[in-house]
């Protein structure tokens, strides 16, 4: 099998601090993502709000506690409120990190790297399979950026990636910012990383900023996307064709207009480097 | 070669070690897991494995901080941060999402040497943790002035008015409600020691809270444990001075919740 969802175009992270512009009903975008977990609440305003942004635009439901790839059994109650959530809210598709986050109970709030072994893989597999089956419906699972590898790996990210994602039939949200961080981070070739991947699997792609210190790059949601990524994220539309694309901003987050303005360039650059393919085909 | 299970152990514990206080002698990383990481480029596992130690550290107290701004506000972001680093180390979160890191902070902060010598501190926090309470709690419709119009005069007798999810009440040993009065504000006016009882709840979308006097207290504990608004009433009449106009008193409580919208609507027509 594969996975299709549906094409959403050129949307944002909604964050707090753009809720006024989703209340008065002024936020122009094709669709939100928002934190799963920031939205499992009894009540209030932020569930007021998800309410408009409904009304407004499709949505996405972006998890980052799932903690995927963990030993702990899953956590149940959270797996209830995210399925309840869902209900509520009828997200276009729902997502979380590979990863895991969690241990003994305990959490680290992080996305935690995972090493890419033959054990692994099918404790992941049967894992996204166990979600789905608790939430009725596939799920996507997004690479995240890592600041360490292991050295009892025995494939690549990207096998590893495309290996859970076609044993357990889920969909990859392909983070492009995290391919670049992680490719920096670790030395391999970020197009090679792309080209390993199953062009029926990307049903979304993440783009953001990142912090560039003197040994490593960090993942820090703070800024604009940097040009090296615009690249790779041009290399990715060409190859995996139109996918819903989303901008996380999510620290010294901006006025909303400069979100909407860098979900604009992505569009842009869509345009400019898939059009000329499809024309080529059709 | 570790295990999936003993490698996240062995990860997460490395990492939420540096919570550790200063005075303890930290043995460093554990050697087993240094083992299984990779040296890449100028980083060493050591490094690698400390940026997520450094992260694990930052976001947790960066939390904290977001949740307790008043506490930070008046103890100092450094000395907040390494109450907040003990705090982590004995009440690691348990809780898939992080509105619930903070549940043990107030109680927490009363039993380290800032809580004692200040002790407002303990309450300061709980007042705290009872606005992002109220600030999530289920939303209820705010009984109106125009529904009181509604209710027929021989059912006031039997009437059992509801106060709304979003209000919890929070008895104080110290005025800390003070500290929200002005920005920027002093700690002056919390220093001397009160017995206070506040309401705090969510209008609106907006959090607010307010001391209420002893006939408020008794009135509205009244109505939470589900009495009848004539019991609620009888319980304000053991209270006011003699000669005063009970339900003048009665009904000057009720404008000013239905005012401040901590009566339910969808209860009171739920009970007529």
């Amino acid at each position: 099998m594969s996975y299709t969802v549906p094409y959403l175009g050129h949307g944002v992270g909604l964050r707090t601090q753009h809720f006024p512009h989703v209340w008065d009903g002024t936020a122009r975008v094709d669709w939100f993502e928002v934190i799963s977990e920031n939205f499992m609440l009894r009540g209030g305003r932020p569930l007021a709000v998800l309410e408009k942004a409904r009304a407004l635009a499709p949505l996405v439901l972006h998890g980052v506690s799932l903690s995927l790839g963990s030993t702990d059994p899953l956590n149940e109650a959270y797996l209830s409120d995210l399925r309840a959530l869902a209900e509520r809210f009828q997200p276009a598709w729902i997502s979380d990190h590979l990863c895991w986050g969690s241990v003994g109970g305990h959490y680290a709030h992080d996305l935690l790297p995972l090493p890419y072994t033959d054990e692994a893989l099918a404790h992941v597999v049967e894992r996204v399979q166990q979600v789905q089956d608790r939430l009725g419906r596939q799920i996507l699972i997004e690479n995240v950026s890592s600041y360490l590898t292991y050295t009892h790996s025995v494939m690549s990210e990207w096998e590893f990636l495309a290996q859970v994602a076609q044993r357990a039939d889920c969909g990859i949200l392909l983070d492009v910012n995290n391919v670049y961080v992680s490719a920096t981070n670790h030395g391999f070739d970020a197009h090679e990383y792309l080209n390993g991947l199953p062009v029926d699997r990307i049903c979304q792609m993440h783009l953001a900023g990142h912090s560039t210190y003197e040994t490593y790059l960090l993942d820090t949601h703070d800024g604009p996307v940097i040009t090296p990524v615009w690249e790779l994220y041009r290399f990715a539309v060409r190859r995996f064709g139109r996918v819903s694309t989303l901008i996380e901003w999510d620290d010294k987050i901006p006025e909303f207009h400069e979100l909407c303005a860098e979900a604009e360039r992505a569009r842009t650059i869509e345009h400019r480097s898939w059009e000329p393919l499809y024309a080529r085909s059709a | 070669m570790l295990d999936l299970r003993d490698l996240q152990s062995r990860f997460f514990y490395s990492i939420a070690r540096p919570m550790r206080s200063a005075e303890e002698e930290w043995q460093g990383f554990d050697p087993q897991l240094l083992q299984a990481i990779q040296t890449q480029g100028k980083l060493g596992p050591h490094e690698r494995l400390d940026i997520y130690a450094q992260m694990y550290c930052a976001r947790l107290l960066d939390v904290l901080q977001e949740d307790f701004p008043r506490v930070v506000a008046i103890v100092g972001e450094e000395q907040f941060r390494e109450i907040g680093r003990l705090y982590l180390r004995q009440f690691p979160s348990t809780h898939p999402s992080l509105y619930h890191l903070g549940i043990h902070f107030a109680e927490f902060v009363t039993s380290q040497p800032v809580g004692i010598s200040s002790p407002f501190l303990g309450d300061l926090a709980r007042l705290e943790r009872a606005r992002l309470d109220v600030f999530d709690a289920p939303d209820a419709e705010p009984l109106r002035l125009e529904d009181l119009q509604t209710i027929p005069a021989d059912a006031w007798a039997t009437i059992h008015f509801r106060v709304i999810p979003a209000l919890v009440t929070l008895t104080c040993a110290w005025p800390v409600q003070q500290v929200w009065k002005e920005e920027p504000f002093t700690i002056s006016d919390i220093l001397h020691q009160t017995p206070t009882v506040l309401r705090v709840w969510r209008q609106d979308f907006a959090v607010y809270q307010a001391r209420m006097d002893t006939i408020e207290q008794a009135a509205l504990a009244a109505m939470q444990s589900g009495e009848s608004f004539a019991s609620v009433c009888a319980n304000v009449e053991t209270l006011v001075d003699a000669g005063e106009d009970v339900s003048a008193v009665v009904g000057s409580l009720l404008m000013r919740w239905i005012e401040d919208g901590i009566l339910a609507r969808e209860y009171h027509l739920a009970t007529v």
